[in-house]
């Protein structure tokens, strides 16, 4: 989608919010039909990826896989719902889980974190069934947090220099050490965490640590903790396609280690238009004559919110400030 | 014939004085010949994680300190900024008022050239066809376009402006315009409007130093355009690296439940 395309229904959406007082005023948005068939994600994408021929990257000059270039992905936008589910409404089709592992699809909450995320879904007041009516909190995606890497981080372009790999966004970036330096100390926390990676055969892995705990997955109240560590794995499985997966560890909040799985692909070689659901079939690439389509303009999503800023405040929603499981 | 004491004192400041360069002018000059390393593009390589060490960020100009600033020459060449009379009266207020004005206060984009002298580390990075800056503050991003295009048709008001660059000998060129009325350039409410055309020059004059010159017009605000210089200086820690600054996330969580809070007012 052009970024003009992208700034005009943000700014309809803006609009449309502060009339129908719905969460997550942000870019990427589409208004889905009722019959729109169910979006795929990891189920789909996983069955794909298991038919493709193994595929061996083209490597940088410094001998790791060639990772770089512009790319565009499944990753959610601020209405993004990460377990699988019937459609909802105009923002929110019919839609598989992001989650790949376990199989069924949904995160593996303990009992106690299974009940406060139960709390958070049926407080977002967003005229979903099953709500209690009241308010509770809205996502931090609302505010233009930069969050955990995955979903609230679009890397639009990944670079790679030696010792580092960077991935650019519109709105911020991410830099990555390769060269093997420890993270900071656990005691030191972030919004997107402290990221280390290194190369393994053909995948880059990144580790991340030291979250703040504060940020969702989605944007129904999918959350981590501040203990939680995400590994995250970039592959390429052909020339336009990052299979990306992450595995996010927590004994305090997860019984068990989890994974999700979506594909990401190379701009301009595949669908265009559609900001969910993962597109791996090839098609040729859109013609696109605009000497500037390729760059990546200032959006100053918080500059430009100040306005649903007020009105999630003064509908007194809460402040997520993460969750403390009991001892 | 002997010479008098006195006199050689005389002499001998005097050769200081020469010596010293004059105020607001950085010590790292634009004609030391240092000859940067090349990128794989061949241009010269300024990659790498940079910082400012001045008090620009608190006051462009000459300032005596007070809590939480610390003093500091300016960074202005001539010394002030030749602002128009009632633009400076609107500088005065703004000083006034700073503490609720200063677009920063809001966690605002900063706007150029305050983005590069704020208090924390930016990290370059350069390809064939742009010049990315990243900055700790915001985790904000300005991408210097070095691709051929021409700075986009207006009206656009941005942030940090467009940025288009060229390399001029060993000295990245930005010419940045489309700015909003909004940023200021320190914390002093010294300010601009809309119409503000900064023209960058980022000059390596050792591996670990480069000088900053900054020409700013704006003929709605000043009387005629002005310089800024400063050096820049490579962060020299061992593994040092960006972290984060999340400005306006901190800033929503202290204010989220003070009753007497002025963030979620209208203004």
């Amino acid at each position: 989608m052009s970024r003009r395309v992208v700034a005009a229904i943000t700014a309809l959406t803006v609009v449309l919010w502060v009339l129908v007082l719905a969460p997550g005023p942000a870019a990427g948005q589409a208004f889905w039909p009722k019959d729109t068939p169910k979006l795929p994600m990891a189920t789909t994408w996983i069955a794909r990826k298991a038919k493709l021929p193994p595929y061996t990257p083209r490597r940088t000059p410094d001998g790791v896989p060639d990772l770089q270039g512009d790319w565009s992905g499944a990753g959610g936008d601020n209405n993004s719902v990460l377990e699988e589910h019937e459609y909802i409404d105009v923002t929110t089709p019919a839609q598989e889980s992001f989650v790949s592992d376990p199989r069924d699809g949904k995160i593996p909450y303990t009992p106690w974190a299974l009940a406060k995320r139960n709390e958070i879904l049926a407080g977002l007041a967003r005229g979903w069934p099953g709500e209690s009516g009241d308010r509770l909190y809205t996502s931090p995606g609302s505010f233009c947090l930069t969050a955990a890497p995955v979903f609230s981080f679009d890397a639009q372009e990944i670079v790679q220099k030696p010792g580092y790999v960077i991935m650019l966004s519109d709105d911020a970036y991410r830099v990555i050490p390769t060269d093997g330096r420890p993270p900071i100390s656990q005691n030191a926390k972030f919004w997107l965490g402290n990221a280390r990676g290194r190369w393994e055969g053909n995948t880059l892995v990144v580790e991340v640590t030291g979250l703040n705990g504060k940020g969702w997955f989605d944007s129904t109240g999918q959350f981590y903790s501040e203990n939680t560590r995400m590994v995250e794995r970039w592959t390429l499985v052909d020339a336009n396609t990052i299979d990306y997966e992450v595995t996010v560890e927590d004994p305090t909040i997860y019984t068990r280690p989890w994974k999700m799985n979506f594909p990401k692909r190379r701009a301009g070689t595949g669908p265009s238009g559609a900001p969910r659901g993962i597109s791996v079939a090839s098609t040729l690439p859109p013609v696109n004559n605009d000497p500037y389509a390729n760059e990546l303009w200032e959006t100053a999503c918080y500059e430009g919110n100040t306005e649903s800023l007020r009105s999630i405040h003064s509908l007194g929603y809460k402040w997520f400030t993460g969750v403390t499981p009991p001892k | 014939m002997k010479t008098s004491p006195f006199l050689g004192i005389v002499f001998g400041l005097a050769a200081i004085c020469t010596l010293t360069p004059a105020p607001g002018v950085a010590q790292t000059s634009a004609t030391t010949p240092y000859t940067p390393p090349r990128t794989r593009d061949g241009h010269p390589d300024v990659q790498g994680i940079w910082q400012a060490l001045n008090t620009a960020a608190w006051d462009v100009e000459d300032h005596h300190a007070s809590l939480g600033v610390p003093a500091g020459r300016g960074v202005v060449e001539g010394g002030a900024i030749p602002y128009q009379p009632s633009a400076l009266a609107k500088k005065q207020e703004n000083f006034a008022k700073r503490a609720t004005l200063d677009p920063e206060s809001r966690c605002y984009l900063p706007g150029v050239p305050r983005i590069t002298y704020m208090p924390h580390p930016f990290q370059i990075v350069q390809q064939a066809d742009k010049v990315s800056m990243l900055y700790e503050y915001q985790h904000a991003v300005r991408y210097i376009y070095m691709n051929g295009n021409p700075h986009p048709r207006g009206p656009i008001e941005w942030w940090l402006g467009d940025s288009r660059g060229r390399w001029e000998g060993n000295t990245l060129v930005v010419d940045v315009i489309h700015f909003n009325d909004l940023t200021w350039f320190d914390r002093a409410g010294n300010f601009h409007s809309d119409a503000l055309h900064v023209i960058e020059r980022y000059t390596p004059t050792s591996p670990d130093h480069m000088l900053y010159e900054v020409t700013i017009e704006d003929p709605k605000v000043f009387t005629r355009p002005w310089k800024m210089s400063m050096p820049l200086y490579r962060r020299q820690e061992r593994n040092s690296e960006l972290f984060e600054y999340q400005c306006n996330a901190y800033l929503i969580e202290q204010e989220w439940n003070n009753p007497a809070s002025t963030l979620f007012e209208k203004r």
